[in-house]
């Protein structure tokens, strides 16, 4: 009975018009930002650069932190993120001189014409050090100069340092550079030989190659599943009223369970259809490769990933669609999921190396490397994934009951502006 | 197993408006037409049985089933609403094969059972056909077969004729006669003719009361010896319509041939005539609610 | 004239209130998300193209609402009035609503010690809130189908976010934010020719 109505549900789903543009936008987003994916190749002895990852030397973080303290400063204007999005905070009066003495303390920079001066000749001697190595400020993809360093005095201890950056985050409002976390992953290094070697072992044995880029295709896709799904639960749920239908199905023996249930099984289903059929680029890439390069690779690693990572996400948006479409027979769903897109894209903004998943409802890692920061964040993840997972679960039971109370002429929310509508659009 | 429908002191509210007041039915197998003028309560009254309202106070059992248990309920109904369609782009016979799905039939049944009832409504040539290339009648005949889709022991109609041409009209009645053969139909209307060629027993709905339940011959009956006709100049009609409930009239040159009610022999002219069901309906609504009000309906039926 | 003012204030008073609402919400609580004071132009900009244009969105599209239900079409297509020209009445309706929640909120910025060029980024904001309401309402009238109209303009959003330039060229919603203020002209371009074509297209069926 649920499984000849799923069959017929993902019929339906097949013929819609929506559906087709929905996979349409996903091979686009596939193809412009994974088309030209190339798989790493094995680091060799004599290269020039070997990448750079994140330093947990105190010596280099306090040097990074203070150094945008001082630039900051001088500027007179701060960027933090509160709560993801970017805000510029310009300080009063007292908490000014709140941040210069911290400042002082931690450099021994006391003016902001001294601050002037340190940040001058450091870009002079980086600009320097790029003419000598006979590059352009053009050439360089990832900015053109080292960020500016400030050096903190003898007697600074890493701890003082902490309390004083922690002290400067609060005045600032949190989301700041000096925050613990982000002063933390503030200092990169560039790596030797040895280490991209390691760090490519890693990928290869750890991750075998195809673990780090399922999570690089999970990545990308999860941006655009976090919004696609909705307008496909609304139009679903639209298109009983569109038609006129809803009456006949309301009075049929189908229990409410089995109608909804089947419905958001075949829109889940359907819509991780093409994110399967799309990872077999990759897949075959990575399996192409491996081939050549000795590596035992996982052949379901992507799907692993499409199902661990990227299902939750589909789920959770599709139910939050079919849930609102079904209480209120508006469309209200796509704003309510687009605000929600909108806040959880840039909320991740900080965050998109991966490691920092937290309950974000589109969990990044925009990189086929950072195993380590994925396997130290994957108990939050996988708490992340299955908060949405369950919460999805949950509003299709909500749908249920919201449906079977509708089917006995409860909860028609709809009809009474429907009623106003038709009386008053005809001037 | 019961056989009927029973409704028992069915109080209806939608919030503080009453639409039904206590209803009291018992309704067997056979056609069975509810009558009413437009927001008599009958739709209300059919929701309430095909489980599509929550009933505020009383009892409705159909077939020993009370409504309370929905889908046990709607196993047994089919119902067809005044406003409705399909998905669009489904052919016909997609339609019912969803619809059928939803009803619980298996593969089996539906594959053998839906050719046969799109024959019955004669639409077996028109199954590839979209659902949004359908006429309004072809539309009608395929809301009847679905509604029987899964061999209902009810089947409730709700204003089927509305919107058909005569012809479309005569050949659905016979449809819903010959399905009543072995169930219980249940047919709503404002039209009196509907009810007159098909039902055997009728209700009379009126702002949300029952006040006529019957048969046809026995409403017929109350209004015979009150229906008189005569030929009156145009002058002499306003002050007949003054005087009489006037049922219909047809224009004779000069004159008019007017039909109307009377308790007692009105004038020297006037014949007495044989009673129809318009004119009984007429009565109906005359006894319930004065001459006045019975105007204004007349005025909204010509 | 009077007549038209009279599907104006049909409009304000059953068709879009709850628009203007979400509108007027998603810019009450932009503070609580970002920055709104003491910032620099390209900042400033950010907040206009990135956040406050998003209302374009939520107000165009709309228009064909009222008439979804094919007989009301019927109905409002038989009247006197040309339907083109109750949905141009909406849409200048709208878009004035658009000018004056963006005025105020460009106001709101000047006034909180933004540094800006006030009128210059006043309607380059406007052009691209057209041209995202444009291409919702375009695509609503194509498909006939008010999730499609939403969903147009939220894709194009995502891939500004997502790549940039790369495949919108002039198209480019949030080019302020780098200094470059030519989009803004072609963005208004295509919003009247979206907006116009939407109507046709939607008379026509």
């Amino acid at each position: 009975m649920l499984g000849q109505l799923f069959v017929k549900e993902c019929k339906l789903t097949v013929k819609s018009l929506i559906y087709w543009v929905i996979v349409l936008i996903l091979i686009f987003d596939f193809s412009t930002q994974l088309g030209d994916m190339e798989i790493e190749r094995k680091p060799k002895p004599g290269q020039e650069d070997y990448g750079s990852r994140m330093s947990r030397d105190p010596e280099l973080i306090m040097k990074n932190t203070l150094g945008g303290l001082v630039e900051e400063y001088n500027r007179e204007s701060y960027i933090t993120y509160p709560i993801g999005f970017m805000k510029t905070v310009t300080l009063d009066k007292e908490d000014d001189e709140r941040i210069g003495e911290i400042l002082e303390e931690s450099t021994g920079i006391a003016t902001r014409e001294e601050a002037e001066k340190v940040i001058k000749a450091w870009y002079t001697s980086q600009r320097e050090i790029l003419d000598q190595e006979g590059k352009t400020v053009e050439s360089m993809a990832m900015g053109p100069m080292e960020a500016l360093q400030a050096e903190p005095l003898g007697n600074l201890t890493y701890e003082r340092f902490g309390e004083l950056m922690d002290e400067a985050d609060k005045i600032l409002g949190g989301g700041s550079d000096y925050g613990k976390e982000e002063r933390e992953n503030s200092a990169r290094e560039p790596m030797t030989y040895e280490e991209a070697l390691e760090e490519y072992e890693v990928l290869t044995e750890k991750d075998r190659l195809t673990g780090g880029y399922a999570r690089l295709f999970s990545d990308y896709m999860v941006i655009f599943l976090g919004i696609l799904p909705v307008f496909l639960a609304v139009t679903r749920g639209l298109r009983d009223r569109r038609a006129m239908m809803q009456e006949l199905i309301y009075t049929r023996e189908s229990s409410s369970f089995a109608i909804m249930v089947s419905r958001y099984l075949s829109m889940v289903v359907m819509l991780t259809v093409p994110v399967l059929a799309l990872s077999l680029i990759p897949l075959s890439k990575c399996m192409s490769y491996a081939q050549t390069a000795g590596i035992r690779t996982d052949l379901l690693a992507f799907v692993k990933y499409t199902a661990g990572w990227q299902l939750p996400t589909i789920m959770a948006v599709t139910a939050v669609g079919m849930f609102l479409t079904e209480l209120t027979d508006t469309a209200v769903a796509v704003l309510v999921q687009g605000a929600w897109w909108f806040v959880s894209i840039f909320a991740s903004q900080g965050s998109i190396g991966g490691g920092n998943y937290g309950w974000n409802l589109v969990p990044r890692h925009n990189t086929e490397w950072n195993w380590q920061g994925f396997h130290d964040g994957f108990s939050q993840l996988l708490a992340n994934r299955i908060f949405y997972a369950a919460g999805a679960l949950i509003l299709v039971v909500l749908t249920i009951l919201v449906y079977e109370q509708k089917r006995k002429g409860r909860f028609q929310i709809r009809g009474k502006i429907l009623a106003n509508r038709k009386s008053q659009s005809e001037v | 197993m019961s056989t009927t429908i029973k409704i028992r002191d069915l109080n209806q509210y939608y919030g503080k408006k009453q639409a039904l007041t206590n209803i009291n039915l018992t309704i067997g197998t056979g056609m069975f037409g509810l009558l009413g003028r437009n927001g008599a309560g009958k739709t209300t009254l059919m929701k309430v049985i095909a489980t599509l309202l929550p009933k505020s106070e009383g009892e409705v059992s159909v077939c020993g089933r009370s409504t309370r248990n929905a889908q046990e309920v709607r196993k047994i109904v089919g119902y067809l609403p005044q406003d409705f369609s399909m998905y669009p782009n489904m052919t016909v016979y997609e339609a019912m094969d969803y619809l059928g799905v939803l009803s619980g039939l298996n593969k089996e049944t539906r594959r053998k059972r839906i050719p046969k009832l799109l024959e019955k409504v004669n639409l077996k040539d028109d199954k590839r056909k979209k659902v949004k290339a359908l006429s309004g009648g072809m539309k009608r005949r395929l809301g009847i077969a679905q509604a029987i889709l899964h061999n209902p022991r009810v089947l409730i109609v709700d204003e089927p004729t509305a919107g058909l041409d005569p012809e479309e009209r005569v050949r659905f009645r016979n449809l819903l006669c010959e399905i009543a053969e072995e169930r219980i139909v249940i047919l709503s209307t404002h039209i009196v003719g509907d009810v007159e060629a098909t039902c055997e027993d009728i209700a009379v709905l009126d702002e949300g009361r029952v006040i006529y339940q019957g048969t046809v011959t026995d409403l017929i009956a109350m209004a015979e010896g009150k229906v008189y006709s005569a030929e009156i100049s145009k002058r002499e009609l306003e002050r007949l319509k003054k005087e009489y409930i006037v049922t219909s009239m047809l224009t004779l040159g000069n004159n008019v041939m007017a039909r109307f009610l009377a308790e007692k022999p009105p004038f020297a002219s006037a014949k007495l005539c044989e009673a129809g069901v318009e004119d009984a309906y007429m009565y109906l609504m005359y006894l319930e609610r004065g001459r006045e009000d019975v105007r204004a309906i007349i005025c909204e039926r010509m | 004239m009077e007549r038209y003012w009279q599907i104006e204030k049909v409009n304000l008073k059953y068709n879009i209130p709850l628009h203007v609402l979400v509108s007027v919400l998603l810019l009450l609580v932009s503070p609580l998300l970002m920055g709104v004071a003491n910032l620099k132009a390209q900042d400033t900009a950010k907040v206009l193209e990135m956040y406050v244009a998003l209302i374009g969105i939520v107000l165009l599209p709309p228009v064909f609402l009222p008439e979804q239900d094919r007989e009301i079409r019927d109905l409002v297509y038989t009247k006197y009035v040309n339907g083109a020209v109750v949905y141009l009445v909406r849409i200048l309706g709208n878009g004035l609503l658009l000018v004056l929640l963006l005025g105020a909120y460009v106001g709101m910025l000047a006034h909180n010690g933004c540094e800006f060029p006030v009128g210059k980024f006043f309607l380059g904001t406007l052009a691209e809130m057209l041209f995202m309401g444009g291409l919702g309402l375009f695509f609503y009238g194509l498909c006939d189908h008010l999730v499609i109209g939403y969903m147009a303009p939220i894709v194009y959003y995502i891939t500004a976010v997502g790549s940039a330039d790369k495949f919108l060229k002039m198209f480019y919603p949030f080019s302020m934010a780098r200094d470059s203020y030519g989009e803004k002209i072609w963005l208004f371009a295509a919003a009247v020719a979206l907006l116009g074509a939407g109507v046709w297209r939607r008379c026509r069926k």
